[in-house]
């Protein structure tokens, strides 16, 4: 499998196949004064929720890993990613899975790009994050 | 200077400034150990810093700037990666926010942003909808 290398192994996703999947166990240090109180305990319960939430950078870097993971350094100079943040967002504990699934290939100059649905989800199978990711592949 | 003013006195365009980011193996460190960046050996090997090391400084720019902004979510956050963030390069983001509306009550802002090498390269572009929470 690619993604431990910096050189791009596999080419042949197929519509429909998942790439690596990657979990991590959600952490981000709780700073009382934060200068965003969302992600303070005290302010995020306030508001409805389970506590400080994680932030949505964090989050987004989790993804990004395991694009890198499966496109190594294509990623890094063709990659293209959308997402929304949806549900409760995710909390310092929570067991979050990152995941991506081929969609289409398109021609892209003398290349091909490759589009997949993505999605985080947390211990519960909730949906924290989605959205879609593309990377030119030759 | 900051807009202490709030969310009606946004102005469209509004430019959130240029901060600058070294790329020095404490700051890759640091970064790396927030996300839990795993294969961090095969960027090393290839002088490199994880992908959107640069992203949490876009929120900063706006809290910054918007100065009665106390707390704030991503509802949306886009991004384009175009060439690699190097270990040991001094980068400049820029930002400006784009668009502002209200949906179901919620304040939203628009803000884009491009991430710059010293060469002035474009390394990476974002576009983040950010909410207001109130």
């Amino acid at each position: 499998m690619t993604g431990r290398e910096h050189e791009l192994m596999k080419t042949n996703w197929s519509i429909g196949e998942e790439i690596p999947i990657l979990t991590k166990t959600a952490f981000a240090p709780v700073e009382k004064d934060a200068r965003n109180p969302i992600h303070t305990d005290e302010y995020a319960r306030a508001h409805g929720l389970r506590g400080a939430l994680i932030p949505g950078s964090i989050l987004l870097s989790y993804v990004l890993e395991m694009l890198y993971r499966t496109f190594a350094g294509n990623w890094l100079t063709s990659g293209r990613i959308r997402v929304s943040f949806i549900g409760g967002g995710a909390i310092n504990g929570d067991r979050l899975t990152a995941h991506g699934r081929v969609k289409a290939w398109e021609e892209e100059g003398q290349g091909r790009r490759v589009f997949l649905d993505l999605w985080l989800e947390n211990q519960e199978g909730v949906k924290i994050l989605v959205g879609e990711a593309s990377c030119l592949i030759s | 200077m900051g807009i202490e003013s709030d969310f009606d006195s946004i102005p469209i365009g509004l430019d959130l400034g240029e901060w600058e980011m070294v790329l020095d193996e404490e700051t890759v460190r640091v970064h790396a150990d927030r996300v839990q960046w795993e294969d961090r050996e095969i960027l090393e090997k290839h002088g490199l810093a994880p992908p959107g090391i640069s992203i949490d400084l876009h929120a900063k720019m706006q809290f910054a700037k918007l100065t009665w902004m106390k707390s704030a979510i991503w509802a949306k956050s886009k991004h384009e990666f175009l060439m690699p963030f190097r270990l040991g390069r001094r980068i400049k983001i820029r930002g400006k926010i784009v668009d502002k509306f209200i949906k179901r009550g919620k304040r939203y802002r628009v803000a884009e942003f491009e991430t710059v090498d010293e060469e002035g390269r474009v390394l990476m572009r974002s576009r983040e909808t950010g909410v207001l929470v109130e």
